[in-house]
């Protein structure tokens, strides 16, 4: 419950400031219009980018996004009010993971719709598209939800939030990827879920690891 | 005799390679306010931050409500930090403040309760904190005190950038908290410390 009410006033604070939102929305603009460009005007080109034009940059927009979660406690300097809450601390992760990944499937569907329109995305299997993301975005904001609160309060959280997330998401980006590259060029429909079944199983071990150490990494 | 509420058993912190507290030992009892006196530097704002288990000491020991600070879960809820200055979030109203502060410590309370407080201390509602002056920072820090009822208050430098009737009703605040509790405040101003506090705990050079 506590969780929630955290989540939701994150969101209340992001919609208040606007400025993490704003960043992400105008990076992905961007991120689109250069990568349209460079793999354009070809259809069969775009066609076959698309896929991973799309996990590239929600990998990218989520981290800026991830920062921003704990960004709001360090520009509030708020974590200690934080911290102090009673109980274990695992709450504060769930909280923060819950925002991020409400960002990121708004922002992760915004995106679908505009690959679709530039990359020739097949929106009518917008659900099997639809799962993917959920999946994929899943397991993505897990592991980045975690590692934005590891770095929280050092000065150099940015560069090492990248550095860190990266490698770990790999596998998470390798199989959404196949996945929707499935779904574009009209796979097996069990080629498609064999790749759901592996985000699944990456989504479910990340989580678990991750509620289970944030308590200790948290602690100054 | 109850146990001691605070209990610092020769504590040792450093950042990088500068000692700030070498072999501190400090014990608060039930009903007491204490000032941590000395210069700045010194290791007062260090020292309230390691009783809160915000930060460990390299060596020693705390311990709070009779346990060991480290294993305090549910007992955290009784201790509060007003840091100097306080922290809150810039983009909410006071009131949405004090009802975010209090639904995530698990004590959810009505928006009239919120409102109620802020009036308490004189401060309007409607307002976001951005637009609130350092002393209404302090009063809005003042009226969350008064809802979430510590066992064990933490002040720091508390007085700063208050008016004589902000520090009037920090006084009458403190020496409420010290009739459930205890206080712990880090100051500069001797006056204000021989005002409220039952004892002085003198730090650095003054020590």
């Amino acid at each position: 419950m506590r969780a929630l009410v955290l989540a939701l006033r994150d969101l209340r604070l992001e919609w208040r400031g606007r400025a993490g939102l704003l960043s992400a929305f105008s990076f992905i603009a961007v991120v689109l219009f250069i990568m349209g460009i460079a793999f354009g005007p070809d259809e069969a080109s775009l066609r076959r980018a698309g896929p991973g034009v799309l996990w590239v940059a929600l990998a990218f927009a989520g981290s800026m996004l991830a920062s921003r979660a704990w960004a709001l406690e360090v520009e509030n300097e708020t974590l200690d009010d934080l911290l102090l809450t009673p109980g274990s601390r695992e709450w504060i992760y769930v909280g923060k993971l819950l925002f991020l990944w409400l960002l990121m499937i708004v922002m992760g569907a915004f995106l679908l719709v505009l690959v679709a329109a530039w990359f020739y995305l097949p929106l009518a299997a917008w659900p099997q598209l639809f799962v993917t993301l959920v999946l994929g975005g899943t397991g993505y904001t897990v592991i980045a939800a975690f590692y934005a609160g590891l770095t929280v309060r050092l000065r150099a959280r940015d560069v090492l939030l990248y550095l860190l997330v990266f490698p770990m998401i790999l596998p998470v980006v390798l199989a959404a990827v196949k996945a929707t590259l499935g779904i574009a060029f009209g796979a097996e429909f069990a080629e498609i879920v064999s790749w759901w079944k592996l985000l699944g199983v990456f989504d479910v071990v990340y989580l678990t690891l991750c509620v289970l150490l944030f308590p200790g990494v948290i602690e100054g | 005799m109850a146990d001691p509420l605070v209990e610092v058993q020769r504590v040792w912190k450093r950042f990088g390679r500068q000692w700030v507290l070498r072999d501190l030992s400090l014990s608060v009892e039930p009903g007491e306010v204490v000032a941590l006196l000395g210069p700045n530097g010194v290791g007062k704002t260090t020292l309230l931050r390691i009783i809160a288990t915000l930060i460990r000491p390299q060596r020693g020991a705390v311990r709070l409500f009779g346990k060991p600070a480290r294993a305090l879960e549910a007992e955290r809820g009784w201790i509060a930090l007003v840091a100097n200055p306080p922290a809150f979030y810039r983009h909410l109203s006071g009131e949405e403040n004090l009802e975010q502060a209090l639904a995530l410590a698990g004590r959810p309370i009505a928006r009239a309760q919120a409102l109620e407080a802020m009036a308490l201390v004189g401060l309007p509602e409607g307002r976001p904190v951005a637009a609130y002056s350092s002393g209404m920072r302090k009063r809005l820090a003042l009226a969350r005190t008064l809802l979430a009822r510590p066992r064990l208050l933490l002040l720091d430098e508390p007085e700063t950038a208050l008016d004589s009737g902000g520090r009037e009703e920090l006084a009458r605040v403190i020496g409420q908290m010290a009739g459930t509790g205890a206080v712990v405040l880090a100051t500069h101003d001797h006056a204000f410390a021989a005002e409220v506090a039952s004892r002085s705990f003198a730090m650095g050079d003054e020590a």
